[in-house]
């Protein structure tokens, strides 16, 4: 299993880790660890993200307006940072999906690969 | 529980950014890792493996505090490239040629080797050669001082050959035009010879000295497992 592991940091294109986040903080806000969980779980494991290639590309997105952070927290507990989409963020989305898409279609085409 | 908010900004060291944006990042990051830490502990792993797996999010601080200024600060990621790589790469264009134009002068006695295959004499500069691992391995020892990667590194070794070789290349598609309309043909041969003694042999000079600097600088990775205590 380990060998199939898709380190995102090393060597996916940052547009796929991109689109990987959008495409989860599109359901609802999430701090960062719930962020890399559910790519992981999304993804069943092919998709991991660390320390170094989850928040240096969440603050670059924050950057660009594509998303929000803000620290949430009950009062007197603990206070995570959550992301929301924003709308550069979700106008972003739209092409990026259908940039991966054809992209799959045209390795499909040429190669037989398919979706996971 | 370990401290992991020490942990984190003890390993993650100074940003260059405000103490208060700084300190957002560091609670950030050791949340993330405490997260790590109980999840592996509620999965039955025992205490020694769960810091291993909070650890091994994060194997290369270094790394991530650069990843971190890059993203942030857009003037970090100004300086840092002037550190890492134009200042280097200025001081190793600026050697070379300062070596070679020191060969040149009519007196000095430089062995020089000629091409002896081809018409087309190709003067190789056998002292300035042999100079060159060494001004590579100060480029490539400069860059890694200032915190460039392997990237920065190379680039910063590599500018006196590519400049040697950028510049026929640019002229290349000219001199194509050229020739095929005078000559009706084009010099392949003295071409090639050309970006070899200019370019492959000084490249391969200076990147044999830079070796020892290109890789991963383990004396300043901060990416082992500490005490959590």
């Amino acid at each position: 299993m380990k060998d199939h592991t898709i380190n995102i940091g090393a060597q996916v294109k940052r547009g796929s880790a991109e689109l990987a986040i959008l495409s989860v903080l599109s359901d609802g806000p999430l701090h960062g660890y719930e962020i890399s969980k559910r790519i992981e779980r999304q993804s069943q494991g092919l998709l991991r993200f660390n320390l170094a290639s989850l928040y240096p590309l969440l603050y670059r997105m924050e950057k660009r307006g594509w998303v929000s952070g803000n620290w949430e927290g009950p009062a007197g507990g603990r206070q995570r940072r959550y992301y929301r989409l924003g709308p550069a963020g979700k106008r972003r989305l739209v092409p990026l999906r259908e940039e991966w898409g054809q992209l799959f279609q045209a390795l499909h085409t040429l190669a037989g690969v398919t979706h996971a | 529980m370990p401290d992991w908010r020490a942990i984190a900004r003890k390993k993650l060291g100074p940003l260059g950014l405000e103490a208060k944006r700084q300190e957002e990042i560091v609670l950030e990051l050791a949340g993330h890792l405490e997260d790590l830490y109980s999840d592996a502990l509620r999965q039955g792993r025992s205490h020694a493996e769960a810091l291993h797996s909070a650890f091994d999010a994060a194997s290369d601080w270094n790394e991530l505090r650069r990843e971190i200024e890059l993203a942030v600060n857009e003037e970090v990621a100004m300086n840092y490239r002037v550190k890492t790589l134009w200042l280097p790469g200025a001081c190793t264009i600026a050697l070379s040629g300062i070596v070679l134009r020191l060969l040149q002068i009519p007196s000095a006695p430089v062995p020089r080797v000629l091409w002896p295959w081809h018409s087309t004499e190709l003067v190789i500069y056998c002292w300035w050669l042999l100079s060159l691992p060494v001004i590579g391995a100060i480029g490539a020892y400069w860059s890694r001082h200032a915190g460039g990667r392997f990237l920065e590194r190379a680039l910063a070794v590599s500018l006196p050959a590519l400049g040697m070789v950028c510049l026929p290349l640019l002229m290349f598609p000219f001199v194509l035009v050229y020739d095929l309309i005078r000559f009706h043909s084009f010099p392949f041969v003295p071409m090639a010879i050309l970006l070899f003694g200019w370019g492959v042999l000084p490249e391969a000079a200076l990147l044999v000295g830079s070796l020892p600097f290109l890789r991963r600088d383990a004396s300043t990775e901060h990416g082992q497992p500490v005490a959590s205590h």
